[in-house]
């Protein structure tokens, strides 16, 4: 009987051994393998998979001829004289150990050139130390802490603003507005998720405000997914600061703002970090109520129509047929990333990762989809470039309030109370 | 002084809030000793499916909530006849496991068809409309929806207690080998437990779509407090559970407004711990 | 030289599973490298979970509060103290075994579900207290400088070779802490305890000291697992290591393999593992969370049809055909 129990043990066991070997690795001539890391499923899915089809429009503008659309690797197809971009798709559901183990996958089995992704900036950690370690290129779209450029890491590259960078800009649009529009404002509130998002976001926030001799009243993380935010918001407003930053992506956002409506107050401004205030669905849902909040943002239709006129393009023929809306400021940046990629591949003539990312680290190039036009990283991989706008929501219209150089609108200040809506 | 009246007019509204919710759980527990670890995907489901009756059809969640109760009755019946009634008995945590294995299934499902975009309901009668008492705010959508909590969990305190069906069930709950020799069909019991344990929760998720917005996540911390309010109560109590709710809702919100709103979910677990640990069976259970 | 078959097969078992890496191409750098690391990992995880469920019946949703311990002993050795992770690792493990002691004596006073509810709670409690800790980095987790590949910072970026020795170190560990257990009086103590305390109270056994070296032995050896999990990602934060989901793996795992059995935690990694990972390399273009979805349903069915598990299966054959007089060897 133990030799017959030991027998299936033993059979059960090679069954599982050949069905994990038996991964396949297709090779097809004239193919440039690059890894999409992003969370495909788990909460920041919906994100995800914009991220993912971003960068699959992107890819086929540079593979098909798109003489119509104005951009480099646009017109001819494909690159390097008639290679292909293969785009591999890879979930990391939002957990940086499955971040980490799929970017090994990525590059060691796959055997991708390089990884764009991965939205999450604590997936993005470990999944581009691996890339580091094995001296790949990681291409880093929109993922916002400020650590992941302050680590010296000589193959990393991000083009969105960090929360550092949109800190300082809305306190600037503070001390502009307090300076032209007598606003008095004096005092801040934080209110942002427990995560490392959040963390971070408010970090920079403090140092921001430290600067300007602005005085944080209130400091409120609150835990994502939370079944109220009424302890939350009430702390908000027993301080009653002029002035609040927020971070809360999604349903949290919506939650947030219903909360403050509830307990009928609002403070002087309210400007939100990338989180659900850019998220169109989300204000659809809020309707009315989610007018008058700002936030910072890279991209809008509107700024689209002046400043960028070729992501329209793109968007038609590209974005929108794969996920039904338009482009937003976190996703198309990840498309943006594969442009400079393929350009600096072009460049360097060769898939020498060494000579690319040389390229990478020295070159300008021309982005169509950014709203600066050009990108260029500096030492650490921060895109020097780097640009949000600070826009005010009203009737689902996101208007774009600061610098001035891109103002559409005065902005509407101090926001309206509830009840005069 | 009128935060301390917010303060505690929100603590007993989440609280009764949480009683609703885990009305249905201290049934089935108290009945069969089984914990429906899909508790919260329950709830999820109740709410999307009201979501999608005000969206496709226009009825208000001030209505819809009754579709959402019966719709989680055959649910939590179909979970009994399916899931239950085959792993009770078999292994120690086997019905717990089994049920974690249908929240799986049923958030991923969700999360396949309905995508995890969050979606709330615009628009509803309820929406928004507040009044003042006390110098405090009260929501009324959650009024409206502690209101009910208290009338979902009278009718059943007076269905166990008053009518023949509520004996049998205490009947089944005390020795099922003696209630089936007194005639009392334990199958037949087992499916209503499980059913009217759907169906509150059901309830609970209609009317919460007014005000929170729905995604395949969102019943993970509702299940958890859940679990705790019903083992705060104690075994299958009603009267505990309600109890235990308030309780729950109150701590919530004086540690979150008192103390810091990062911290609130921390007290909550860690005045179960301390309760528990005093009383193992709970507040009210023997 | 081999008393009985039990022990060849685990001789073999381990002999064979030594030469893989040795053997070019098969762990390396490649994904089976990965996956088979993983399945040493969680085997050695769910076993030291079986200790204190499965053997001793206390059936504990808490191992991943150990298992987080563990990880940031680690962690914090190398980020925070620039030290070495072989200083961090037993740390972690003292201080897993000390707070589990802590915690387990009260709850050790709960039956049933209750106990199993506490145990939820305390995940809960640790893991939202280590996201507000800034001194251990908080919500932001701690990431690992970049170090020098090789045993001394356990650590290589190239190849699979040394994780994959190590996760089998940390597999033969936990697996012969576990055969010694079966064949010391410790393992009829533990089996008393579990068929009924007071009965093995009668008997004199003091079920409390029991329990909760039991308890302390079963955490420590969840702690060795996280530091390691720590070290092959790189990074630690309190959702990774510290979550009901990583408690659940713990529990998942053994229960599929066949709870208190020497051979169930790692037959239910060696299916749960391949599963988990192969079908969201290969799968996830089916669209959002089919794995999963597979995934509940296989546990569904597993509780429903074979409570005990695939070794619930193995002997539901074997005594099938011994019971048909096919044979006994």
């Amino acid at each position: 009987m133990l030799i017959r129990k030991r027998s299936t043990i033993a059979v059960l066991m090679v069954l599982a051994l050949s069905l994990m070997i038996c991964s396949s690795a297709f090779a097809a001539d004239k193919v440039i393998k690059i890894g999409a890391l992003f969370p495909l499923t788990g909460p920041a899915a919906v994100s995800g998979q914009n991220c993912v089809n971003s960068v699959l429009a992107a890819a086929d503008v540079i593979n098909k001829a798109n003489p119509d659309i104005n951009a480099p690797l646009a017109a001819k197809e494909g690159l390097l004289n008639g290679y292909k971009i293969e785009i591999v798709k890879a979930d990391h559901q939002g957990k940086p150990d499955v971040a980490k183990s799929e970017a090994e996958r990525l590059y060691n089995q796959e055997k991708v050139f390089a990884v764009i992704g991965s939205y999450n900036s604590s997936a993005t950690k470990p999944a581009s130390a691996v890339a580091e370690r094995a001296k790949k290129i990681f291409m880093c779209g929109c993922s916002s802490s400020a650590a992941l450029t302050e680590r010296d890491y000589k193959y990393f590259f991000r083009h969105a603003p960090t929360d550092a960078i949109e800190s300082k800009e809305f306190v600037e649009y503070i001390e502009y507005l307090n300076k032209e529009k007598k606003a008095g404002i004096k005092t801040l509130g934080l209110i942002y998720e427990n995560t490392e998002f959040g963390k971070h976001a408010a970090e920079e926030a403090h140092k921001a405000a430290k600067h300007s001799g602005l005085k944080v009243v209130a400091d409120v993380p609150f835990n994502n997914g939370a079944t109220n935010l009424n302890s939350e918001v009430q702390t908000l407003k027993a301080a009653n600061p002029d002035a609040v930053f927020g971070a809360a992506l999604g349903g949290d956002y919506s939650l947030w703002v219903r909360t403050m409506k509830q307990v009928n107050w609002l403070p002087k401004i309210a400007i939100n970090y990338c989180t659900g205030y850019q998220n169109p669905a989300v204000q659809k849902e809020l309707a009315g109520d989610g007018d008058y909040f700002m936030g910072g943002m890279g991209y809008s239709p509107e700024l689209a129509k002046t400043f960028m006129p070729e992501a329209i393009k793109i968007e038609k023929k590209y974005y929108t047929p794969r996920s039904n809306q338009p482009f937003d400021s976190d996703s198309i940046q990840e498309g943006v990333m594969l442009f400079v990629l393929a350009q600096a591949i072009e460049k360097a003539g060769s898939l020498d990762t060494e000579k690319v990312a040389q390229i990478l680290r020295t070159e300008e190039f021309p982005s169509v989809m950014s709203l600066s036009g050009k990108v260029k990283f500096e030492p650490g991989g921060q895109n020097v470039h780097a640009l949000s706008v600070i826009t005010q929501i009203k009737d689902l219209d996101y208007k774009t309030v600061f610098p001035l150089k891109y103002q559409k609108a005065e902005p509407v200040f101090p926001m309206t109370p509830w009840d005069k809506r | 002084m009128s935060n301390f009246v917010q303060v505690l007019i929100d603590g007993i509204l989440s609280g009764l809030l949480y009683a609703l919710v885990s009305a249905g759980l201290s049934m089935m527990w108290g009945v069969m000793d089984v914990i429906n670890f899909a508790h919260g995907e329950f709830l999820m489901v109740a709410m999307y499916l009201c979501y999608w009756i005000g969206e496709i059809l226009g009825i208000d969640p001030l209505f819809s909530w009754i579709a959402g109760g019966i719709f989680l009755f055959i649910i939590g019946a179909l979970t009994y006849k399916l899931i239950i009634k085959n792993s009770l008995g078999k292994a120690a945590m086997a019905p717990l496991l089994a049920t974690f294995g249908l929240s799986m299934l049923l958030k991923n499902f969700c999360m396949n068809r309905f995508t995890p975009n969050f979606r709330l309901l615009s628009g509803t009668i309820m929406e928004g409309k507040t009044f003042e008492f006390a110098g405090a705010i009260v929501s009324v959508p959650q009024l409206v929806t502690a209101i009910f909590s208290l009338a979902v969990l009278l009718s059943v305190y007076w269905l166990i207690k008053k009518t023949r069906v509520g004996w049998a069930i205490q009947a089944t709950a005390m020795d099922k080998e003696a209630a089936e020799l007194m005639g009392i069909d334990t199958e037949n019991i087992y499916l209503l437990v499980f059913g009217i344990g759907g169906a509150c929760v059901g309830v609970a998720g209609g009317l919460m779509t007014t005000y929170l917005a729905v995604h395949p996540e969102v019943g993970g911390l509702f299940s958890l407090i859940a679990f705790v309010v019903v083992a705060l109560g104690g075994f299958g109590s009603i009267p505990g559970a309600l109890f235990a709710a308030l309780l729950i809702g109150l701590v919530e919100s004086f540690a979150g407004f008192y103390i810091a709103a990062v911290v609130k979910y921390v007290a909550v677990f860690a005045i179960y711990l301390v309760v528990i640990l005093i009383r193992p069976k709970g507040l009210f259970g023997w | 030289m081999f008393k009985n078959k039990a022990d060849k097969l685990w001789y073999g078992f381990i002999a064979v599973a030594f030469i893989l890496p040795f053997v070019p191409g098969v762990i390396g750098g490649s994904f089976f490298g990965h996956v088979a690391t993983m399945i040493l990992l969680y085997a050695a995880m769910a076993q030291s979970w079986n200790i204190i469920s499965g053997y001793c019946g206390q059936t504990s949703f808490g191992h991943s509060v150990f298992f987080g311990i563990g990880a940031y002993g680690a962690a914090l050795a190398v980020v925070n103290f620039n030290s070495l992770p072989w200083y961090g690792a037993p740390l972690g493990m003292l201080a897993a075994a000390a707070v589990s002691v802590v915690i387990s004596y009260p709850c050790f006073k709960l039956k049933g579900h209750y106990f199993a509810i506490a145990t939820f709670a305390i995940v809960e409690i640790f893991n939202r207290l280590f996201m507000i800790w800034d001194t251990i980095g908080g919500a932001l987790g701690l990431d690992y400088p970049i170090l020098p590949d090789g045993w001394k910072n356990f650590s290589w970026s190239d190849t699979k070779n040394g994780y994959y020795l190590g996760a089998l170190a940390i597999f033969i560990l936990v697996f012969s802490v576990v055969r010694w257990i079966e064949r010391h009086r410790m393992g009829y103590y533990l089996r008393a305890v579990r068929e009924g305390q007071e009965t093995a109270e009668s008997l004199g056994v003091n079920s409390a000291v029991v329990k909760l070296s039991a308890m302390a032995l079963s955490a420590s050896l969840a702690a060795l697992c996280g530091a390691f999990f720590a070290q092959y990602n790189y990074r630690v934060d309190p959702p990774m290591v510290m979550s009901l989901d990583m408690s659940m793996k713990f529990v998942l795992i053994t229960i599929l393999g066949g709870i208190g059995t020497f051979w169930g935690p790692f037959l239910g990694a060696l299916v749960l593992i391949p599963l988990q990972e192969y079908t969201r390399a290969y799968l996830s273009h089916l669209g959002a969370g089919v794995d999963l979805m597979i995934f509940g349903l296989i546990i569904i069915i597993v509780m429903i049809k074979q409570p005990l598990g695939i070794m619930g299966l193995i002997r539901y054959f074997t005594k099938r055909k011994v019971a048909k007089g096919e044979g006994d060897a």
